[in-house]
């Protein structure tokens, strides 16, 4: 209980901000916040609260698992740093590129594969999995 | 004489009565709150965390560390250990990411510069 005390600006805000599937556990000295998010927006301003009450994320008393819904058929932007965003054969970093999306390109979202990869199709019909953290909704 | 004693004794009898009467109440009482207790205790439980298998928060943690060269991620029995270094506005991006491979726990010894 004193965990859910000391982030209870991040439960607030997530309770407020439309996340889905909210569930907020304490197991073995450890929080535990799972949802999905409406955007990527919403999940920044969650981090950020995070990142005020533990600065750099440091106490380790916190697992914030919030993910942008991505929905077949959804827009997504592709939010790298500045560089080009890897296309991959299959969900996994092992698995051959077989194309590019730059930075900010808009790109169609087929399918899910799991949390971390996304089917996706760019506009110039370049067909394959990307990393679904370098994604959001748009 | 007689009359006074009579009279005391009633008064005390009287006493005991509702002094049984009293811990009657009490251990009524009792039992109804042991039953209320029960019925709560019985409420299922929240599920518990799910924590990914080492194996699986490897491959997770080669994915998530990809674009971070100077960042070393260990896993040992669900618990993800962070050293090396990252730049500060890539932290998040880096802690986000790892916070979704479900770890029991992630310590960050990064060096933020």
């Amino acid at each position: 209980m004193a965990l859910e005390t000391k982030y209870e600006a991040v439960i607030t805000a997530a309770k407020r901000s439309g996340i889905t599937d909210l569930q907020v556990r304490e197991q073995d000295n450890i929080l535990y916040i799972d949802g999905t998010a409406p955007s990527g927006d919403v999940k920044d301003q969650l981090w950020s609260i995070y990142n005020t009450i533990d600065p750099d994320f440091r106490a380790g008393d916190l697992i914030l698992n919030v993910n942008v819904v991505l929905g077949a058929g959804s827009k997504a932007k592709v939010i790298t740093k500045s560089s080009n965003l890897n296309i991959r054969k299959g969900p996994g970093t092992d698995q051959p590129i077989v194309g590019k999306a730059a930075h900010d390109e808009e790109i169609t979202v087929l399918s899910k594969a799991n949390d971390q990869w996304s089917l996706v199709k760019t506009d110039s019909g370049e067909e394959g999995y990307v990393y679904s953290q370098y994604l959001d909704i748009s | 004489m007689k009359h006074k004693t009579f009279i005391w004794s009633l008064l005390v009898l009287s006493a005991l009565q509702f002094a049984n009467c009293k811990s009657k109440e009490d251990n009524s009482a009792t039992t109804t709150t042991t039953t209320v207790d029960t019925t709560v205790t019985m409420a299922p439980p929240p599920a518990p965390v799910e924590i990914a298998a080492d194996t699986a928060l490897e491959t997770g943690l080669r994915d998530a560390t990809k674009e971070f060269p100077d960042v070393k991620a260990t896993t040992e029995d669900g618990e993800v250990t962070l050293t090396g270094n990252i730049e500060r506005d890539q932290l998040p991006t880096l802690m986000q990411s790892i916070n979704s491979l479900h770890p029991k726990k992630i310590n960050n010894n990064l060096t933020i510069k």
